[in-house]
């Protein structure tokens, strides 16, 4: 029911004329006339006094639209998939956040001030291509284990020796003049100065998907000029990356100095080569996120824990499982199961558990989290905890004050068992990591 | 043209195609992986024997040429890494670090050339006024890039080549690279053009296109030759300024 594919369509346009700025995703576009209607039903909407926020075809197929400061209009537009009941709030949710990240990225490479104030649009056109790396990722979102654009949680990996790489993470991050340093392994988060968490949960997301996408490169090191949506939308700063070892990156945020040659040449050996067999413990970490000291019940067969108030999160799934057990249920693949996770948390986010407020959802977005709240509050209890059993697997939510886990086990676990072995799983990796 | 320094002769001061004799499978195994080029974080590099120890040499070369012309791919091709298939503009600066053994042919000395290959996306340097700076700053070298299948990149050649012929910026090593030249059938500069082109400059022209290949034979000519004109242009520089050696020996772990 709650299992869905079918690509994804976006479309940029000026929101006051409908001028078409771009069209990403999907290798089939729609017709033109299709874009033009689409515009002109939400224009008519507005001539009504009516804001037109998404739509479900016959088909199950979804369309949702977002006007960005009166400038810009995205318009998601997602085929129909395996549809069926209950699949279309999770679907619109989904297509809502990918409207945000999109319009973010925009804003982090180009600045709010161009798409803001659009003087000449065909020069918007053409700087808009700079965006399409980032938002063809976000329409792909091929990259397993990486979660982030979903909860907007900082994707982590929690390293053997959280002290030491915390200490030099700071220490570089002060002699390269900034206040705002993070490391990142293998894509995760493994530690960022203080400075770093303060910035925007949607903007850490970005700029680690940035990073990414930096790394994924194969260069060494990188200086890229960012908007940050929320914290500078119209200055920008410079995003240094330096790569130290191959799949460990670490990044500040800076002004004008240094310059690129000097932080490379006379920091990044000095704080970091003492630290070269710390870094490649956190690589042996690996997709696991945990340290190999951290057991976890044998029948976990993925999860995703975040943590509400750091507003981290760690995900692994771990796929040795059902190779053990050949009389169980059909072997999941790993991308199979981050498919599930993804999809289980957006089930349970969107009909009972809530999303932390970001720091800035917009009104429409708010508007569109009412549903959820309207149903939560229809409950005189907050639910804690819920499950769901499918042919695939069965998933179970739990939320505390401090976290949210979610996870999978495969069919063969009893379902009354589901609540032990979550609880369990929990107390395993906050005890152990303090996470 | 005499606002450049000498050019050294293909071959005249390391060996070329050196990669494959014998007595190179030891230094270049190091900068190899499982038969595929090995990528090299910030805190490594090659590291011999103790009894084989080299001298490591780093230099800073940047990219330059309009936007889609392929900079992103002719570094990733550089570095043994696979090229992108659709043109994403690159938003930023781009460092790639490349080892590379040469052979000198006076000494026989072998050297590891650390070649720093600055690449900044067109657009962005447009955008942005601190890139440029950035990328020029102590730089030893400029690949001006044109794209066979792209007439005005060729034609803007000679405007960015002039813009490097002042007197503080002459010595810098200059090298020519045109790339797409497995389009052939998109081709829009002749070989009539080039050779034009290379009477007026006199600089070393190099062309690249194609699949990554798998062995060495692809990058050894751009890589060898920019060894090349590097160590020339420093011998020179030593001998006029009679002491000046390159220190530039970097930190191993
Ligand atoms: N067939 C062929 N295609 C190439 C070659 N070099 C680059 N390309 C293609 O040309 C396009 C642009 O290449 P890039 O390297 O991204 O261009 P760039 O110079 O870095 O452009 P900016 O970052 O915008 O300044 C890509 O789609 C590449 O696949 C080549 O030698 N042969
Ligand atoms: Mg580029």
């Amino acid at each position: 029911m709650m299992l869905q594919d079918g690509s994804t369509q976006l479309l940029c346009l000026t929101a006051t004329s409908g001028v078409p700025l771009f069209t990403r995703g999907a290798s089939r576009q729609l017709p033109f006339s299709i874009i033009g209607s689409l515009n002109g039903v939400h224009m008519f909407g507005g001539g009504q006094e009516v804001v037109l926020s998404s739509c479900e075809t016959e088909g199950g197929g979804k369309v949702v639209w977002r006007v960005f400061h009166d400038s810009v209009m995205l318009i998601a537009v997602s085929g129909s998939g395996h549809g069926g009941a209950g699949s279309g709030k999770e679907k619109e949710a989904h297509l809502q956040r990918l409207l945000e990240n999109v319009w973010n990225c925009m804003v982090l490479v180009l600045g709010e001030e161009e798409l803001v104030n659009i003087r000449n649009v065909e020069r918007l056109k053409r700087d808009l291509r700079s965006c399409f790396n980032l938002i063809d990722q976000l329409l792909e979102e091929k990259q397993e284990g990486i979660l982030g654009n979903l909860t907007h949680c900082a994707d982590s990996l929690l390293p053997p020796n959280p002290s030491l790489v915390q200490a030099a993470v700071d220490g570089f991050t002060q002699a390269a003049d900034s206040e705002f340093g993070c490391l990142l392994v293998h894509g995760r988060m493994v530690s960022a100065t203080e400075k770093w968490w303060r910035l925007a949960p949607q903007e850490i997301v970005l700029l680690a998907a940035l990073m990414r996408t930096l790394s994924a490169s194969g260069s060494s090191s990188c200086d890229y000029p960012v908007f940050l949506p929320h914290g500078s939308p119209t200055v920008a700063h410079r995003l240094l990356r330096f790569q130290l070892l191959p799949g460990a990156d670490v990044c500040v945020l800076c002004g004008p100095t240094p310059s690129l040659q000097r932080a490379q040449s006379g920091l990044v050996v000095r704080f970091w080569a003492p630290l070269a067999e710390t870094l490649r413990e956190c690589l042996t970490v690996g997709g696991r996120c945990l340290p190999a000291s951290v057991s976890l019940h044998p029948d976990v067969l993925a999860f995703l824990l975040i943590n509400r108030e750091t507003r981290r999160s760690i995900s692994c799934v771990l796929c040795s499982h059902t190779t053990t057990k050949p009389s169980a249920a059909p072997v999941l693949s790993n991308g199979r199961c981050w498919e599930l996770l993804k999809l289980f948390y957006n089930f349970s986010i969107t009909r009972y558990f809530s999303q932390e407020e970001t720091l800035c959802a917009s009104q429409d977005e708010s508007a569109q989290r009412n549903t959820t709240e309207e149903f939560v509050r229809g409950f005189t209890h907050q639910p804690l905890q819920c499950y769901l059993v499918t042919e695939e697997c069965k998933s179970y939510g739990l939320q505390t004050a401090q976290h949210q886990l979610f996870l999978l086990v495969p069919p063969s676990v009893p379902t009354f068992a589901l609540r032990t072995v979550a609880t369990q799983t929990l107390t395993d990796i906050v005890t152990a990591t303090g996470f | 043209m005499a606002a450049f320094p000498s050019l050294a002769a293909p071959g005249s001061v390391v060996v070329s195609d050196w990669h494959r004799c014998k007595e190179s499978k030891e230094f270049f195994s190091k900068i190899l992986q499982k038969m595929r080029r090995k990528n090299f974080g910030l805190l490594e590099s090659p590291v011999m024997p103790p009894h084989a120890a080299v001298d490591t040499v780093d230099y800073k070369v940047f990219l330059t040429g309009k936007s889609g012309v392929g900079k992103t791919s002719l570094a990733a091709r550089l570095a043994g890494l696979s090229v992108p298939k659709v043109h994403y503009e690159t938003t930023g600066i781009e460092v790639s670090v490349i080892y590379w053994p040469v052979k000198l042919r006076d000494s026989g000395r072998v050297l590891f050339f650390r070649l720093q290959l600055w690449d900044c996306g067109d657009n962005a340097s447009r955008r942005f006024d601190h890139l440029l700076p950035s990328c020029k700053e102590q730089v030893d070298a400029v690949l001006f890039l044109f794209s066979f299948t792209d007439r005005t990149s060729f034609d803007d050649l000679s405007n960015q080549i002039t813009k490097w012929t002042e007197p503080s910026v002459c010595h810098i090593v200059k090298v020519v690279v045109g790339t797409k030249y497995d389009l052939f059938m998109h081709c829009d500069v002749t070989e009539r053009d080039v050779q034009d082109f290379q009477e007026t400059w006199r600089l070393p022209l190099l062309r690249v296109g194609g699949e990554v290949s798998e062995g060495l034979g692809d990058v050894a000519p751009v890589l060898n030759c920019l060894a090349e004109q590097l160590w020339h242009q420093d011998c020179i520089a030593a001998g006029s300024t009679c002491r000046q050696t390159r220190e530039k020996t970097v930190t191993l772990i």
